[in-house]
Protein backbone atom coordinates (compact mmCIF):
# COMPACT_ATOMS: atom_id res chain seq x y z
CA UNK A 1 0.00 0.00 0.00
CA UNK A 2 1.10 3.55 -0.53
CA UNK A 3 -0.08 7.10 -0.77
CA UNK A 4 -1.55 7.19 -4.21
CA UNK A 5 -0.76 9.91 -6.61
CA UNK A 6 -4.09 10.70 -8.21
CA UNK A 7 -2.51 11.51 -11.57
CA UNK A 8 -0.76 8.15 -11.66
CA UNK A 9 -3.98 6.52 -10.54
CA UNK A 10 -5.91 8.13 -13.38
CA UNK A 11 -3.17 7.48 -15.95
CA UNK A 12 -3.25 3.81 -15.12
CA UNK A 13 -6.90 3.08 -14.45
CA UNK A 14 -9.21 5.78 -15.75
CA UNK A 15 -9.89 4.02 -19.04
CA UNK A 16 -11.43 1.04 -17.33
CA UNK A 17 -12.49 2.05 -13.83
CA UNK A 18 -14.67 4.53 -12.02
CA UNK A 19 -12.41 5.73 -9.21
CA UNK A 20 -13.31 6.96 -5.72
CA UNK A 21 -10.18 8.26 -3.99
CA UNK A 22 -10.13 9.17 -0.30
CA UNK A 23 -8.10 12.31 -0.91
CA UNK A 24 -10.35 13.61 -3.70
CA UNK A 25 -13.90 12.41 -3.07
CA UNK A 26 -15.69 15.57 -4.29
CA UNK A 27 -15.14 18.47 -6.65
CA UNK A 28 -17.99 20.71 -5.53
CA UNK A 29 -18.51 22.11 -2.05
CA UNK A 30 -21.95 20.62 -1.35
CA UNK A 31 -23.70 17.37 -2.21
CA UNK A 32 -26.36 19.27 -4.17
CA UNK A 33 -23.72 20.94 -6.32
CA UNK A 34 -21.88 17.67 -6.86
CA UNK A 35 -25.07 16.08 -8.16
CA UNK A 36 -25.60 19.09 -10.41
CA UNK A 37 -22.12 18.61 -11.88
CA UNK A 38 -22.79 14.95 -12.59
CA UNK A 39 -26.41 15.21 -13.73
CA UNK A 40 -26.37 18.76 -15.16
CA UNK A 41 -29.47 19.60 -13.17
CA UNK A 42 -30.86 19.69 -9.67
CA UNK A 43 -31.98 16.18 -8.87
CA UNK A 44 -33.91 16.20 -5.63
CA UNK A 45 -34.95 12.55 -6.03
CA UNK A 46 -31.32 11.46 -6.21
CA UNK A 47 -30.46 13.65 -3.26
CA UNK A 48 -33.32 12.17 -1.25
CA UNK A 49 -32.24 8.65 -2.19
CA UNK A 50 -28.70 9.31 -1.00
CA UNK A 51 -29.95 10.81 2.26
CA UNK A 52 -32.13 7.74 2.84
CA UNK A 53 -29.26 5.36 2.04
CA UNK A 54 -26.95 7.34 4.33
CA UNK A 55 -29.40 6.93 7.22
CA UNK A 56 -28.39 3.25 7.39
CA UNK A 57 -24.87 4.29 8.37
CA UNK A 58 -23.82 5.55 11.74
CA UNK A 59 -23.17 9.07 10.50
CA UNK A 60 -24.81 12.46 10.84
CA UNK A 61 -27.98 13.16 8.81
CA UNK A 62 -27.22 14.37 5.29
CA UNK A 63 -27.87 17.99 4.46
CA UNK A 64 -27.80 18.83 0.76
CA UNK A 65 -26.28 22.27 1.31
CA UNK A 66 -23.84 21.42 4.08
CA UNK A 67 -20.22 22.26 3.25
CA UNK A 68 -18.58 18.98 2.25
CA UNK A 69 -15.47 19.87 4.22
CA UNK A 70 -17.43 19.85 7.47
CA UNK A 71 -18.11 16.12 7.10
CA UNK A 72 -15.48 13.79 8.51
CA UNK A 73 -13.15 11.90 6.16
CA UNK A 74 -15.14 8.69 6.60
CA UNK A 75 -18.48 10.44 6.10
CA UNK A 76 -17.20 12.04 2.89
CA UNK A 77 -16.22 8.77 1.28
CA UNK A 78 -19.48 7.10 2.34
CA UNK A 79 -21.38 9.92 0.61
CA UNK A 80 -19.10 9.72 -2.43
CA UNK A 81 -19.75 5.98 -2.75
CA UNK A 82 -23.51 6.42 -2.32
CA UNK A 83 -23.46 9.15 -4.95
CA UNK A 84 -21.60 6.90 -7.40
CA UNK A 85 -24.08 4.09 -6.77
CA UNK A 86 -26.99 6.48 -7.28
CA UNK A 87 -25.60 7.75 -10.59
CA UNK A 88 -24.86 4.23 -11.82
CA UNK A 89 -28.39 3.19 -10.88
CA UNK A 90 -30.01 6.28 -12.42
CA UNK A 91 -28.26 5.65 -15.72
CA UNK A 92 -28.73 1.89 -15.53
CA UNK A 93 -25.09 1.31 -16.44
CA UNK A 94 -24.21 -2.35 -16.17
CA UNK A 95 -20.84 -3.94 -15.46
CA UNK A 96 -19.14 -0.87 -13.97
CA UNK A 97 -15.76 -1.55 -12.38
CA UNK A 98 -15.51 0.68 -9.30
CA UNK A 99 -12.05 1.23 -7.83
CA UNK A 100 -11.86 2.42 -4.21
CA UNK A 101 -8.53 3.99 -3.32
CA UNK A 102 -7.78 4.33 0.42
CA UNK A 103 -11.50 4.24 1.17
CA UNK A 104 -12.28 0.98 2.97
CA UNK A 105 -9.71 1.45 5.77
CA UNK A 106 -11.18 4.85 6.61
CA UNK A 107 -14.46 3.27 7.70
CA UNK A 108 -15.48 1.75 11.00
CA UNK A 109 -16.27 -1.95 10.90
CA UNK A 110 -20.03 -1.29 11.03
CA UNK A 111 -19.96 1.26 8.24
CA UNK A 112 -17.66 -0.91 6.12
CA UNK A 113 -20.11 -3.80 6.32
CA UNK A 114 -23.08 -1.61 5.45
CA UNK A 115 -21.22 -0.13 2.47
CA UNK A 116 -20.14 -3.55 1.18
CA UNK A 117 -23.77 -4.66 1.43
CA UNK A 118 -24.80 -1.67 -0.72
CA UNK A 119 -22.20 -2.66 -3.29
CA UNK A 120 -23.43 -6.23 -3.16
CA UNK A 121 -26.95 -5.08 -4.04
CA UNK A 122 -25.62 -3.23 -7.07
CA UNK A 123 -23.47 -6.19 -8.03
CA UNK A 124 -26.60 -8.35 -8.10
CA UNK A 125 -28.73 -5.81 -9.99
CA UNK A 126 -26.25 -4.17 -12.30
CA UNK A 127 -23.19 -6.40 -12.45
CA UNK A 128 -21.06 -3.87 -10.55
CA UNK A 129 -17.57 -5.11 -9.69
CA UNK A 130 -15.56 -3.66 -6.82
CA UNK A 131 -11.80 -3.23 -6.66
CA UNK A 132 -9.49 -1.80 -4.01
CA UNK A 133 -5.88 -0.69 -4.31
CA UNK A 134 -3.99 1.88 -6.30
CA UNK A 135 -0.89 2.70 -8.26
CA UNK A 136 1.00 -0.51 -7.78
CA UNK A 137 -1.70 -3.14 -7.69
CA UNK A 138 -5.40 -3.58 -7.28
CA UNK A 139 -7.53 -6.53 -6.25
CA UNK A 140 -11.16 -7.40 -6.73
CA UNK A 141 -13.42 -7.81 -3.72
CA UNK A 142 -15.55 -10.94 -3.91
CA UNK A 143 -18.83 -9.25 -2.95
CA UNK A 144 -20.83 -12.49 -2.98
CA UNK A 145 -18.38 -14.18 -0.63
CA UNK A 146 -18.31 -11.14 1.67
CA UNK A 147 -22.12 -11.05 1.69
CA UNK A 148 -22.35 -14.72 2.64
CA UNK A 149 -19.72 -14.33 5.35
CA UNK A 150 -21.62 -11.38 6.83
CA UNK A 151 -24.87 -13.35 6.92
CA UNK A 152 -23.18 -16.33 8.53
CA UNK A 153 -21.65 -14.19 11.26
CA UNK A 154 -25.00 -12.68 12.24
CA UNK B 1 17.81 11.23 23.39
CA UNK B 2 14.49 11.90 24.97
CA UNK B 3 12.98 11.43 28.35
CA UNK B 4 11.65 14.11 30.50
CA UNK B 5 9.13 14.25 33.24
CA UNK B 6 6.53 15.76 30.94
CA UNK B 7 3.29 13.86 30.96
CA UNK B 8 0.46 14.69 28.60
CA UNK B 9 -2.62 15.29 30.67
CA UNK B 10 -5.97 16.13 29.16
CA UNK B 11 -8.31 16.45 32.05
CA UNK B 12 -11.68 14.78 32.22
CA UNK B 13 -14.51 17.10 31.46
CA UNK B 14 -16.52 18.66 28.67
CA UNK B 15 -14.90 20.14 25.59
CA UNK B 16 -17.31 22.00 23.32
CA UNK B 17 -16.28 22.72 19.73
CA UNK B 18 -19.22 24.85 18.73
CA UNK B 19 -18.27 25.64 15.14
CA UNK B 20 -18.17 21.90 14.40
CA UNK B 21 -21.40 21.16 16.27
CA UNK B 22 -19.62 18.83 18.69
CA UNK B 23 -19.34 18.49 22.43
CA UNK B 24 -16.82 16.00 23.77
CA UNK B 25 -17.33 14.48 27.17
CA UNK B 26 -14.04 13.00 28.31
CA UNK B 27 -14.86 10.44 30.97
CA UNK B 28 -11.46 10.35 32.66
CA UNK B 29 -8.09 12.09 32.51
CA UNK B 30 -6.21 11.16 29.35
CA UNK B 31 -2.75 10.83 30.83
CA UNK B 32 -0.65 8.07 29.30
CA UNK B 33 2.38 8.61 31.54
CA UNK B 34 6.05 9.33 31.01
CA UNK B 35 6.99 5.98 29.46
CA UNK B 36 6.70 5.32 25.75
CA UNK B 37 3.07 4.70 25.03
CA UNK B 38 0.42 4.59 22.35
CA UNK B 39 -2.98 6.22 22.66
CA UNK B 40 -5.13 4.27 20.22
CA UNK B 41 -8.29 6.12 19.21
CA UNK B 42 -11.21 4.47 17.48
CA UNK B 43 -14.94 4.97 16.99
CA UNK B 44 -17.61 5.33 14.35
CA UNK B 45 -17.14 7.74 11.47
CA UNK B 46 -18.24 11.30 12.09
CA UNK B 47 -17.77 11.38 15.86
CA UNK B 48 -15.09 14.04 15.68
CA UNK B 49 -11.93 12.01 16.24
CA UNK B 50 -9.94 14.31 13.98
CA UNK B 51 -11.58 17.41 15.49
CA UNK B 52 -10.65 16.16 18.97
CA UNK B 53 -7.03 15.75 17.86
CA UNK B 54 -6.84 19.18 16.30
CA UNK B 55 -8.90 21.21 18.73
CA UNK B 56 -8.27 19.51 22.06
CA UNK B 57 -5.09 17.40 21.96
CA UNK B 58 -2.97 19.71 19.81
CA UNK B 59 -4.32 22.74 21.67
CA UNK B 60 -3.09 21.10 24.91
CA UNK B 61 0.33 20.35 23.41
CA UNK B 62 0.68 23.93 22.22
CA UNK B 63 -0.33 25.27 25.62
CA UNK B 64 2.28 23.00 27.23
CA UNK B 65 4.93 24.04 24.71
CA UNK B 66 5.44 20.44 23.58
CA UNK B 67 6.76 19.79 20.06
CA UNK B 68 4.70 17.33 18.06
CA UNK B 69 4.46 15.77 14.62
CA UNK B 70 1.05 15.40 13.02
CA UNK B 71 0.20 13.36 9.94
CA UNK B 72 -3.36 14.22 8.92
CA UNK B 73 -5.92 12.14 7.09
CA UNK B 74 -5.71 14.03 3.81
CA UNK B 75 -2.10 13.15 3.43
CA UNK B 76 -1.85 13.75 -0.29
CA UNK B 77 -1.77 17.51 0.24
CA UNK B 78 0.51 17.23 3.23
CA UNK B 79 3.06 15.34 1.17
CA UNK B 80 3.56 18.44 -0.99
CA UNK B 81 4.14 20.50 2.14
CA UNK B 82 6.67 17.98 3.44
CA UNK B 83 8.48 18.02 0.14
CA UNK B 84 8.61 21.82 0.06
CA UNK B 85 9.72 22.13 3.68
CA UNK B 86 12.47 19.54 3.33
CA UNK B 87 13.64 21.11 0.08
CA UNK B 88 13.97 24.50 1.77
CA UNK B 89 16.08 22.83 4.43
CA UNK B 90 18.46 21.50 1.81
CA UNK B 91 17.27 17.94 1.39
CA UNK B 92 17.14 16.34 -2.01
CA UNK B 93 13.48 15.46 -2.44
CA UNK B 94 12.89 15.14 -6.17
CA UNK B 95 12.06 11.57 -6.99
CA UNK B 96 12.21 10.67 -3.31
CA UNK B 97 9.57 8.12 -2.37
CA UNK B 98 7.08 8.69 0.40
CA UNK B 99 8.74 6.51 3.00
CA UNK B 100 12.01 8.37 2.55
CA UNK B 101 10.17 11.69 2.88
CA UNK B 102 8.76 10.57 6.21
CA UNK B 103 12.18 9.38 7.36
CA UNK B 104 13.72 12.77 6.57
CA UNK B 105 10.84 14.65 8.15
CA UNK B 106 10.89 12.62 11.35
CA UNK B 107 14.69 12.75 11.49
CA UNK B 108 14.79 16.54 11.40
CA UNK B 109 12.39 16.83 14.35
CA UNK B 110 14.29 15.34 17.30
CA UNK B 111 12.67 17.72 19.77
CA UNK B 112 9.21 16.27 19.10
CA UNK B 113 7.73 14.27 21.97
CA UNK B 114 4.38 13.38 20.42
CA UNK B 115 3.64 11.80 17.04
CA UNK B 116 0.04 11.86 15.84
CA UNK B 117 -1.08 9.62 12.98
CA UNK B 118 -4.67 9.97 11.79
CA UNK B 119 -5.63 6.82 9.87
CA UNK B 120 -2.14 6.42 8.51
CA UNK B 121 -2.88 2.73 7.98
CA UNK B 122 -5.03 3.62 5.00
CA UNK B 123 -1.77 4.16 3.19
CA UNK B 124 0.60 1.61 4.68
CA UNK B 125 -0.42 -1.87 5.77
CA UNK B 126 2.73 -2.07 7.85
CA UNK B 127 4.14 1.17 9.16
CA UNK B 128 6.52 0.00 11.82
CA UNK B 129 9.16 2.04 10.03
CA UNK B 130 7.60 5.16 11.57
CA UNK B 131 8.13 3.71 15.04
CA UNK B 132 11.66 2.59 14.23
CA UNK B 133 12.66 6.06 13.04
CA UNK B 134 11.06 7.95 15.91
CA UNK B 135 11.37 5.77 18.99
CA UNK B 136 14.55 7.54 20.14
CA UNK B 137 12.67 10.73 20.96
CA UNK B 138 8.90 10.22 20.72
CA UNK B 139 7.26 9.57 24.06
CA UNK B 140 3.59 9.41 23.16
CA UNK B 141 2.16 8.05 19.92
CA UNK B 142 -1.44 8.99 19.20
CA UNK B 143 -2.94 6.78 16.54
CA UNK B 144 -6.43 6.94 15.03
CA UNK B 145 -7.17 3.62 13.41
CA UNK B 146 -10.15 1.43 12.62
CA UNK B 147 -7.83 -1.49 12.04
CA UNK B 148 -5.83 -1.45 15.26
CA UNK B 149 -2.37 -0.41 16.36
CA UNK B 150 -0.55 -3.66 15.61
CA UNK B 151 0.61 -2.54 12.21
CA UNK B 152 2.87 0.04 13.78
CA UNK B 153 4.36 -1.48 16.87
CA UNK B 154 6.52 -4.59 16.75
CA UNK B 155 5.38 -7.24 19.19
CA UNK B 156 8.80 -7.36 20.88
CA UNK B 157 8.39 -3.81 22.16
CA UNK B 158 6.42 -3.84 25.36
CA UNK B 159 4.56 -0.67 24.77
CA UNK B 160 1.76 0.60 27.00
CA UNK B 161 -1.40 0.93 24.91
CA UNK B 162 -4.21 3.22 26.03
CA UNK B 163 -7.37 2.43 24.05
CA UNK B 164 -9.78 5.31 23.66
CA UNK B 165 -13.29 4.79 22.32
CA UNK B 166 -15.51 7.55 20.90
CA UNK B 167 -19.23 6.87 21.25
CA UNK B 168 -22.27 8.86 20.19
CA UNK B 169 -24.21 10.17 23.15
CA UNK B 170 -27.11 11.88 21.40
CA UNK B 171 -27.90 15.40 20.33
CA UNK B 172 -28.44 18.44 22.47
CA UNK B 173 -30.01 21.34 20.60
CA UNK B 174 -28.30 20.37 17.34
CA UNK B 175 -24.95 19.72 19.02
CA UNK B 176 -23.64 16.18 18.77
CA UNK B 177 -22.57 14.86 22.15
CA UNK B 178 -19.66 12.45 21.99
CA UNK B 179 -18.59 10.48 25.01
CA UNK B 180 -14.92 9.54 25.09
CA UNK B 181 -14.24 6.42 27.10
CA UNK B 182 -10.80 5.37 28.30
CA UNK B 183 -10.58 1.61 28.35
CA UNK B 184 -8.19 -0.47 30.40
CA UNK B 185 -4.58 0.11 29.28
CA UNK B 186 -2.46 -2.89 28.48
CA UNK B 187 1.06 -3.78 27.41
CA UNK B 188 1.88 -6.18 24.65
Amino acid sequence: MAIYDVKQLLDRYDSGYLIVDFNHPFIASTLREEIWLLEHRDDSAMLEGIAQAAAAFQIAPVDKDRDIDTYSGGEKVILACLLMLAVIRARRVGGIKLLLSNVIDSLSENNREILLEKFHQSASDLGLRLFVGGNHSIEEIDLEHEHTARNLSR
Amino acid sequence: MKRSTWNMNIQRGTYPVEDRGLRFELAADLSPGVGTSCVWIRGENGLGKTTFLERVVIARLKADGIDYLYVGQDIRTQIYTLRAMLSVRGHHVFGTDEKELFRLWIGQSPTARVLILDEFDKYFQDYRFVFDWSRAFIQTYIVVSHAGHQRMFPSEDRLAVHPVLFTASGYDGGVKRVRILLEQPWSF
